[in-house]
């Protein structure tokens, strides 16, 4: 299922949101349409978190996790950290990392088993995130950028990359990962698809911009659509509640 | 008389308890010797290897960057995780053309020539990940044309006789002037002091190394064995690592059958809570001890941190409880007074003991506590430190220092002379009775004072010394003193026992008494020219007033003091009756406002008000009360009495 949504006028969802397979973290906005989106497709599924990181909104770009843990920035308060606590689930781990490059979410892409980190990342932020996430950790760069976190979108099933990304590193990379990997864009020809869109195993999360080509690359990529395993044709865990959003 | 082939040992770094058995059998230890410098030994890389183990067969996969090829997932990643990838990586990102395979051997092998003697730079051969990232640190800094030229080992002239962190040893094998080095640390205490058996104590320490296990072997935790080993932990800052080593170092079969040594660590822990307080510092239980308890969510995270902390660190310890009795050597560094509670403070089964003789501290400097640092500190405990120092020039160094010191301490003396002229028997002694003396009069001390200037017979017409100060001044007589102190004591004392002289003026012109301040030390020199007679001084010269014998004065003073104490009395009669008529009006005020409201403040009788008062008392208290009122009444029968 891929919906559109717009945070307060912009298009940049993963600035906003940060969705994992376990848990979504929403931006504190002026209006809840935007939370609302994410609650009418997750709702009695995982639960969601209204946050703030740093006293800022842009939690996407601040935070990264996945459905092991999340990882936030030292300038996160206690009162934030301390409310995330509170409000995911018990088995995800949060840990706060005392990390020069403090936009965790812009130099860290992961899903549940691989992350791609930014090159010049600390060697104890690179344990952390193995520990804490749970993942395998791989120094690299997508289509020459060193920022993966906001030019790929990864979720278990694929990933979307730069559009610019060469094949050849977009087969490498493909390779590394183990999930299929396409080049492409989102909300209206944007490279930065990190940023522009947030995804997990069943939900993607896009621009109010993205066209339908753009959409139905996500949704055949990150495999969305009807026969999807986690899709409303086939039996998932999520059968019901995506059903439900159907009718 | 040096040995080519005992200098050769000495560009690998060398293991103190494996030490070759050439090097061995010529070691003798140095005396005297406290001042060498060390020089680390160069690191010896272990990239290549790591990096070879890529390239061995051609495959489907290619990595475009590295011009490496691959079979399998595994071996890609590997070749991303691996130095070469990362280094090329960085490379690109800085718009230089990355190095393939071969090259990047080459360019490390280099990097291991230009950083010897770098004093920053450690030797990898032990552990695979700090290693690899020091080295790839290094030729990117190579790369970036940061590092500069090898620096010289420097020399240290110490003085005194101070404990040394390290034993120096010489070899016969080896040139004069190079001496080797161990860590006083690594040996007991009784073998410490005992320098003279240093030698065989080491050759007794030697240990046979392991050949490694089987990776199969080596994945089922090897079972604690009785081999020597050490324990060494660090705890600071939240951060808390701890690891047992063994002191026989494990042999290593490389590619191509190099053999290396390791450090075989038998087991390490490391733990890390969020306990420091941000942007403050400092513990959340010390500010609590010192700030009282804060009420905030960081508070109570970190304080729950602190808890979670101290109970995880001794959870292991006492897991580890076999093994560190059995260790050694205890390493550990703990400062601060929590950090110190945590690992020694007497709990339910604690494990180490402040008083243990194996405890030692780290004799450098040490980082944060992790994993990483621990090994280093393992590997610079149990490198032996190689000093190459010119035994003559080091004799030349201390007796240049020494003739400067004697030069420095010459002229010392004659530029003190010239500033403070010597000063003869009697000037001395008078600056020391002014000392006295004034303090005597500023405390009033009228005996002390009396008996300092008999016993030191001073004359009467003493006068302080150095008579320029800004003090001595304005009152250059022990009279002047005490009369512009307002002292009548010391006035009294001076003028009719001490005989001073009142007619004596001070640089402005003043007599004592016209510095003194108050009444009673006018009095006083009143009083005293009645004792003395008139034809004792000439008192006008003295400006002194006419006399006054004592109980005149006394009974002036009591007639001031009574005529004070009546006007004292009107006047707060004058203002009891001025606030009682003050009440009367509020209270007719207030009565004409609140109308028939004030019904219930209806004026009590005297009874009801003792009633009210004695209400809810035991009969006891009730009767003392009674005691005390009729007590007062008595005491103001007797008032009045008095008065008419």
């Amino acid at each position: 299922m891929a919906v559109r949504a717009q945070f307060e006028n912009s298009n940049e969802v993963g600035v906003f949101a940060r969705l994992t397979n376990s848990y979504a973290i929403v931006a504190v906005g002026a209006s809840e349409n935007f939370y609302s989106v994410f609650e009418s497709e997750l709702q009695d599924v995982i639960p969601i978190c209204h946050a703030t990181i740093a006293g800022t909104r842009i939690v996407g770009r601040l935070t990264v996790g996945n459905k092991n843990g999340l990882l936030v920035p030292t300038t996160t308060t206690d009162q934030e950290l301390q409310h995330l606590r509170n409000t995911l689930p018990d088995a995800v781990k949060i840990q706060r990392i005392e990390e020069r490059l403090s936009a965790l979410g812009n130099v860290i892409c992961c899903n549940d088993h691989v992350a791609i980190v930014h090159p010049d990342l600390e060697r104890e932020t690179e344990e952390i995130i193995a520990d804490v996430l749970g993942v395998e950790v791989f120094r690299q760069t997508v289509a020459d950028n060193v920022l993966t976190g906001s030019y790929m979108a990864l979720s278990n099933q694929g990933g979307i990359v730069h559009p610019k990304t060469s094949i050849r590193d977009q087969d490498e990379l493909s390779s590394l990962l183990q999930v299929p990997l396409v080049a492409g864009s989102v909300n209206r020809g944007s490279p930065v698809v990190g940023a522009g869109m947030v995804v997990n195993d069943w939900l993607a999360v896009t621009g109010l911009d993205t066209t339908a080509t753009e959409l139905s690359v996500i949704e055949s990529v990150f495999r969305l659509g009807e026969m999807a395993p986690g899709g409303a044709g086939a039996a998932g865990p999520n059968k019901e509640s995506i059903v439900e959003s159907f009718y | 008389m040096a040995d080519p082939r005992v200098e050769e040992l000495l560009k690998r770094p060398l293991y103190v308890y494996d030490l070759p058995q050439e090097l061995l059998s010529t070691l003798t230890t140095k005396t005297g010797t406290q001042d060498i410098a060390e020089q680390t030994p160069e690191p010896t890389p272990k990239d290549p290897e790591l990096a070879a183990q890529e390239s061995a067969i051609a495959s489907s996969t290619l990595c475009s960057l590295c011009n490496v090829t691959y079979r399998n997932v595994e071996e890609q990643r590997g070749h991303v995780r691996s130095d070469h990838h990362r280094y090329n990586i960085k490379t690109q990102l800085r718009g230089n053309a990355p190095l393939d395979e071969a090259q990047f051997v080459k360019a490390v092998g280099e990097l291991d020539e230009s950083i010897s003697g770098s004093e920053s730079s450690e030797s990898d051969d032990d552990e695979a990940e700090g290693g690899t990232d020091t080295t790839l640190t290094a030729l990117l800094k190579r790369q970036a044309k940061l590092s500069g030229s090898p620096e010289e080992a420097t020399t240290t002239v110490q003085g005194g006789t101070a404990k040394q962190p390290l034993f120096w040893l010489s070899s016969s094998g080896l040139p004069s002037n190079k001496s080797l080095g161990v860590y006083r640390a690594i040996f007991s205490n009784i073998e410490q002091d005992e320098p003279g058996h240093l030698v065989d104590t080491l050759r007794k320490k030697q240990l046979a190394p392991i050949k490694a296990r089987t990776n199969k072997a080596q994945a089922q935790q090897s079972p604690p064995d009785s081999s020597p080993h050490i324990f060494m932990c660090m705890i600071g800052g939240g951060h808390f690592a701890a690891m047992l080593v063994s002191l026989a170092p494990e042999i290593h079969r490389k590619q191509g059958g190099v053999e290396e040594r390791q450090a075989r660590v038998i087991a390490h822990k490391t733990f890390h809570r969020y306990t420091t307080r941000r942007k403050q510092g400092g513990s959340q239980s010390a500010s609590d001890a010192s700030r009282g308890a804060a009420h905030s969510a960081g508070s109570s995270l970190r304080r729950y941190n602190e808890a979670a902390l101290e109970k995880d660190i001794r959870e292991l310890l006492a897991d580890w409880k076999e093994m560190i009795d059995s260790s050694e050597l205890l390493f550990i560094r703990a400062t601060g007074k929590t950090n110190k509670r945590i690992l020694f403070e007497k709990y339910d089964n604690h494990v180490l003991k402040q008083n243990d003789p194996r405890l030692r501290g780290f004799p450098f400097n040490t980082r944060r506590a992790t994993q990483g640092e621990l090994m280093r500190c393992f590997k610079e405990l149990t490198r032996v430190k190689v000093s190459e120092i010119d035994e003559a020039a080091l004799a030349a160094a201390a007796a240049a220092a020494e003739a400067k010191k004697k030069e420095e301490s010459k002229p010392s003396t004659p530029r003190r002379q010239p500033q403070k002229p010597k000063l003869s028997k009697e000037e001395e002694e008078a600056l020391l009775h002014t000392s006295q003396i004034q303090a005597l009069i500023r405390r009033s001390k009228v005996p002390a004072l009396m008996s300092y200037l008999s016993n030191n017979s001073i004359p009467s017409s003493f006068t302080f010394t150095p008579a320029d100060s800004t003090q001595n001044f304005r009152s250059p007589t022990p009279l002047h003193l005490a009369a512009n102190l307002d002292a009548p004591a010391v006035v009294a004392a001076l003028l009719t026992r001490a005989g001073a002289d009142p007619t004596i003026a001070n640089t402005e012109g003043r007599t004592p008494f016209e510095l003194a301040g108050d009444r009673p030390t006018r009095d006083a020199f009143r009083i005293s020219r009645h004792e003395l007679g008139e034809s004792k001084w000439d008192w006008a010269v003295a400006k002194v007033p006419s006399a006054v014998s004592k109980t005149d004065a006394d009974s002036r003073a009591e007639r001031e003091r009574k005529a004070a104490e009546e006007e004292e009395t009107s006047r707060r009669k004058f203002d009891l009756e001025r606030l009682k008529k003050e009440d009367a009006e509020r209270e007719a005020h207030q009565r004409a406002s609140k109308g028939g409201r004030a019904l219930g403040a209806v004026e009590k009788t005297a009874a009801e008000k003792r009633d009210e008062e004695t209400r809810g008392m035991t009969p006891e208290m009730r009767m003392r009360l009674e005691r005390e009122r009729r007590a007062r009444a008595a005491e103001e029968r007797f008032r009045r009495m008095q008065n008419n």
